[in-house]
């Protein structure tokens, strides 16, 4: 049994709660027990750095103190702003000293900091600590049949000196996992564009705008859903679809997993444990699609091959 | 106003430079960072011009701008930028010096992205986590924009998606407290 360090961040009790407890599943197969963190607070997401810089460290900071009092060394993230508002705050402290002395003043009860815990997303503990292949033998219900586009938004993977894990331009973790899962994972283009992320309330345009364009792009891969690692994503993608079709005149009906929904049917729970109900866009189209394949169809599916760290291709 | 000839040097420059981390006189001017943006095209100067404003000394028109409320922090174009400037540090440099020399930019889309991030804020001081809904009512209160997003509430909260409650911090106080210590190391500097 393997132990982990988690932090589910605010959404977890809220509009990713699907996240959370499927989360939860997928690691009960795998073996992994989850240790939260006591007391926990938010991260301070978009707004702290936007407003300022050190509420920015501190709200972070404090978390990250009372993951170091906990025996595991490695703290797990689901959200994926909770996760890099934390690894940034680990990497800006870690490498300046004077710094964490600063923003220590602030976090004033829990301790002091000392930079003993590793910082990883759920995606990346998947990918590095538990490994594409014990995730394939897991697997008792094949997913084939289902085509899927990956999504992993900006912040899973960049910046890269801060996350340090696969590729900034053209990542391809998830998409092993689905196929691991016996998904396809189609040749996706818009994995990394922005959804227009914290946008969502107060800049509701450029969300529409921007999320539209990668719904665009997974249904022209020739998917039948996207999956995602990130709460914001999900609920820019999914809660935001209606608006965004209602816009274009268009008519999309993807439904957005989380990477876990799929890793938790896979091994084997019922749908009912799923929480599908949340879903805004209905998901049942798309999971008709398990089990049937077409031999013709397939080979339509340009697949990924490799990671390409296209640093020069910009369009 | 171009300010580097009369001053002799580049204070804002060298402002910005500090609070980055980054140099931006190595910004040779390539425009790969506003191809990438995925908000360029809603800035009022794309960050290859605002690069270069900070290079001609244009403290006011940048802090004006509303280019750095608009950045997504998504780090896209410094990923590919062929200097490897942090431009989205540079635009949250120009942002909090911005703030704290009350730089305000009055335009409808600013004040609303501010008021969203005061609002975010303010709920973590009271809660020490978000609370999704009321941070979007109050939005829709003090941005007298009463019926935004009206429409999806139906559905979201019948689902459950957005629950009614948070459920506060135990150690509320901490988190109150260290506002207010942020406070006072944002006031030394």
């Amino acid at each position: 049994m393997k132990k982990l360090t988690y932090f589910p961040g605010c959404s977890a009790h809220g509009t990713s709660e699907e996240f959370d407890s499927t989360l939860k599943l997928a690691l009960k197969t795998l073996d992994v027990e989850l240790e939260d963190i006591p007391d926990w607070n938010c991260c301070g997401a978009t707004s702290a750095h936007v407003m300022t810089e050190n509420l920015a460290y501190a709200l972070p900071m404090r978390n990250l103190v009372l993951a170091e009092k906990l025996e595991n060394t490695t703290m797990g993230i689901a959200c994926a702003s909770c996760y890099q508002r934390m690894k940034v705050t680990k990497v800006h402290m870690d490498e300046n000293p004077e710094l964490a002395k600063r923003i220590n003043t602030t976090v004033v009860e829990e301790g002091t900091y000392q930079g003993t815990v590793d910082v990883k997303s759920m995606l990346q503990y998947f990918y590095e600590d538990i490994g594409v292949e014990p995730i394939r033998e897991k697997v008792t219900k094949s997913l084939a049949g289902l085509k899927v586009a990956c999504y992993y938004g900006c912040l899973l993977t960049r910046p890269k000196n801060i996350t340090k894990f696969d590729s900034p331009e053209y990542p391809v973790s998830m998409d092993q996992i689905c196929e691991a899962l016996g998904a396809t994972a189609t040749e996706f283009d818009y994995k990394t564009e922005c959804c227009g992320a914290s946008f969502s309330i107060s800049n509701t345009e450029v969300v529409l705008n921007l999320s539209g364009q990668i719904l665009e792009m997974a249904k022209e891969s020739g998917a039948h859903a996207i999956v995602v690692a990130c709460p914001l994503c999900q609920s820019n993608l999914d809660m935001r679809q209606p608006d965004i079709e209602k816009q274009l005149g268009v008519k999309y009906d993807i439904p957005i997993f989380y990477i876990t929904q799929l890793m938790a049917l896979a091994f084997g729970y019922p749908a009912s444990q799923l929480k599908f109900p949340k879903h805004i866009v209905p998901v049942e189209g798309a999971l008709a699609n398990i089990g049937k394949i077409d031999p013709e169809a397939e080979k339509k599916i340009k697949k990924p091959i490799k990671a390409v760290e296209a640093e020069s291709e910009v369009e | 106003m171009i300010s580097l000839g009369s001053q002799g040097k580049n204070t804002f420059m060298e402002a910005v430079n500090i609070k980055s981390g980054a140099n931006v006189l190595e910004c040779y001017q390539c425009g790969k960072c506003v191809s990438t943006c995925p908000v360029s095209q809603y800035m009022d100067f794309p960050p290859r011009e605002i690069m270069q404003m900070i290079k001609l000394g244009l403290r006011n028109e940048c802090y004006m701008a509303n280019s750095h409320w608009f950045c997504l922090t998504c780090s896209a174009c410094s990923g590919r930028c062929p200097r490897e400037i942090d431009i989205p540090a540079v635009m949250e440099a120009i942002r909090h010096l911005a703030i704290e020399e009350n730089y305000v930019n009055d335009s409808k889309k600013v004040r609303e992205i501010r008021k969203f991030h005061e609002i975010f804020l303010e709920m973590i001081k009271r809660y020490g986590r978000n609370y999704e809904l009321r941070m979007m009512a109050e939005f829709n209160i003090r941005t007298r924009n009463l019926f935004k997003d009206v429409h999806l509430a139906p559905k979201a909260l019948l689902k459950g998606k957005i629950p009614l409650g948070v459920k506060p911090l135990k150690s509320a106080k901490a988190i109150k407290r260290m506002y207010a210590m942020a406070e006072k190391l944002e006031k030394k500097k």
